[in-house]
């Protein structure tokens, strides 16, 4: 599976406050990717990075196999974003709007292109409208017709349903697997909300403080037969190769100095006898179980994120 | 880049506020043009109370087309730096106050390009306001005043003098007064896009950059040598009404005013060279600070 977008051990400080911390992950072609955390988890810094709004303290960013810092041009001409509220031209009809942004993306722009575009989004009927008169719904719609008007591979939603209604929401959510599924769009789409992740994405990753917390297949993640795996040994090197040549090598990390993996929790007894049969001394072992509670808790800042730890 | 420069004007001329400086300029004028047909005799005699022993003046014939120019330009182009700002210093920061900055900056266009291309759309929009109060300062005004050679009133010093400048010798002076009007705004323009770019809306820039003119103005017309020898030279407002220069004529060893003539050439041709450098400062370090500049809005 080819990956699209490759993010390595970015990090991002402004002053003080270290809003992304070594971060790592990647999407592949074809996915729809959640990026999920609460409201300051350092979502939007990474979107902003991936996007060369914010240029990254260090760490490197590869897009379509290109770096962004020396290929920015190359790479964003495939690549259509909504950043938070697409806050358009307000002076401006939703048409020239449009038309504006996807002359600015170098593209040849015709009258049934734009149009196609605002049908897509359901705005073909008030394209002649200026955008000051829309709601916020409409805007967020206009904004995605803008991301994709130049016919992106990859797409960057950065919490687009965040002050909708739930239809507006459930228009989004449509669009969003429509895409994927009918003109095999890749997707990475923001969100504090899990349950928005859970019905649209194949792959998540969840923030917490500017850290990975957790990467992998939506249904496994949220399979309450399987859960994730923190494990600290007294090497953890040694354990890390070990595990590399088991049976246990799905979602096998090795995240800041802790091994993380993903595995069926039938399996717990025997890897630890596996590692023990090893001589490996096992420190910790936190089971994430499961994830839906995990991610409640970090978004409740009233409850000890690590009471759920096992 | 034509493509993007189409695009700015096109935003800059669809917002209504770009009118309102075209509005103040033709108000302003109107007002100065209505005055001076129905009462401009009041304001030759205040002008030439001190002197009009010495000369005899035909005051009907002074009140004309290229006079009238000339008294509205030395208003306007003390308060025209401000309509520049409302424009210049709402580029970038207009832009992170609506949240459309960083959709621009998603979309294949490097940032010194889009600065570049923003820059050069505030400068037309400058040279159409000049465009058109050269319409209705000038040609308006001979439409209703008419045609005659021109008196320029001038302070030298202690001493005060009207020059004479006959009416087949002006226009042209007219043509460099606004070429250099344009290129003295344009100063205004690069320094309220610099300021711009530190900002995430349009309200301090704008207000910075009048500030900063109106206080810079305020010192370069104080008349205390320390400053005239220390602090004007260096402060690019000294400069912005060098277009009178093209006014003053030569004058021959019988103080006979010399057709074709400017009296300090090289004195002018100083002041645009200043201009230019300080555009080219600011506009370098507005391109250096957007290129570093984290777009948080």
């Amino acid at each position: 599976m080819n990956t699209v977008l490759q993010i390595n051990q970015i990090s991002k400080s402004f002053k003080d406050f270290k809003a992304v911390d070594n971060l790592s992950f990647k999407v592949n072609q074809g996915d729809i990717f959640g990026f999920l955390g609460q409201n300051g988890a350092g979502k939007s810094t990474t979107i902003r990075m991936l996007l060369s709004l914010i240029q990254p303290d260090s760490g490197s960013i590869e897009i379509f196999g290109m770096n962004l810092n020396t290929h920015r041009n190359e790479i964003v001409r495939k690549v259509g974003a909504v950043i938070e509220k697409p806050d358009l031209y307000k002076y401006l009809s939703a048409y020239d709007n449009l038309k504006l942004f996807a002359k600015m993306s170098g593209i040849k722009v015709s009258k049934s292109l734009l149009m196609d575009q605002l049908e897509l989004v359901g705005l073909a009927t008030r394209y002649d409208s200026k955008v000051g008169t829309f709601s916020q719904g409409m805007k967020q719609r206009l904004g995605i017709a803008v991301a994709l008007v130049h016919n992106p591979e990859l797409i960057v939603l950065d919490e687009p349903t965040n002050g909708l209604d739930p239809q507006g929401i459930a228009d989004i959510r449509n669009l969003i697997l429509t895409l994927s599924r009918d003109r095999n769009k890749t997707i990475l789409v923001s969100s504090h909300l899990l349950s928005e992740i859970e019905l649209i994405a194949n792959r998540m990753l969840i923030m917490h403080h500017g850290k990975k917390v957790v990467e992998g297949d939506v249904k496994v993640l949220l399979d309450p037969s399987k859960t994730i795996l923190k494990i600290e040994t007294g090497d953890n090197s040694k354990a890390f190769e070990l595990i590399s040549k088991s049976n246990w090598t799905k979602g096998l990390e090795n995240i800041q100095n802790q091994i993380q993996l993903e595995i069926t929790k039938s399996d717990i007894p025997d890897l630890v006898r596996f590692l023990t049969a090893h001589q490996t001394d096992i420190y910790l072992i936190q089971n994430l179980h499961s994830l839906e509670d995990y991610f409640l808790k970090l978004t409740n800042p009233k409850e000890d994120v690590h009471a759920v730890a096992n | 880049m034509f493509t993007l420069l189409q695009i700015e004007l096109h935003k800059i001329y669809s917002r209504p506020r770009t009118y309102i400086a075209f509005a103040a300029i033709t108000a302003i004028v109107l007002i100065f043009q209505f005055a001076f047909k129905y009462d401009g005799q009041s304001y030759m005699d205040l002008m030439l109370q001190n002197i009009q022993d010495n000369f005899e003046i035909d005051k009907s014939k002074a009140i004309n087309g290229y006079f009238m120019c000339y008294i509205i330009l030395n208003t306007l182009l003390i308060q025209v730096p401000i309509l520049v700002a409302l424009v210049a210093a709402d580029t970038i920061s207009g832009e992170a106050n609506m949240g459309t900055l960083r959709l621009m900056l998603t979309k294949p266009v490097s940032r010194t390009q889009l600065l570049l291309v923003k820059f050069l759309a505030s400068f037309i929009f400058t040279v159409c306001l000049l465009i058109w109060m050269a319409i209705i300062a000038l040609f308006l005004s001979i439409l209703i005043f008419g045609q005659e050679d021109m008196l320029v009133f001038r302070v030298k010093g202690e001493e005060s003098f009207i020059l004479q400048i006959t009416k087949d010798d002006i226009m042209w002076r007219y043509f460099a007064a606004f070429g250099y009007a344009a290129i003295a705004l344009t100063v205004i323009v690069a320094l309220g896009m610099l300021l711009s770019v530190f900002a995430e809306n349009s309200i301090g820039p704008i207000v910075a950059t009048v500030c900063i003119v109106l206080f810079f103005t305020i010192v370069s017309n104080m008349n205390i040598p320390v400053i005239d020898r220390n602090v004007k030279p260096y402060l690019f407002t000294s400069y912005l009404v060098g277009w009178k220069g093209f006014f003053y004529i030569g004058l021959d060893d019988y103080g006979q005013p010399i057709k074709g003539s400017i009296e300090n050439w090289p004195a002018i041709k100083k002041s645009i060279y200043i201009l230019l450098g300080h555009i080219g400062f600011f506009l370098t370090m507005a391109i250096i600070s957007f290129r570093k500049k984290d777009i948080l809005s």
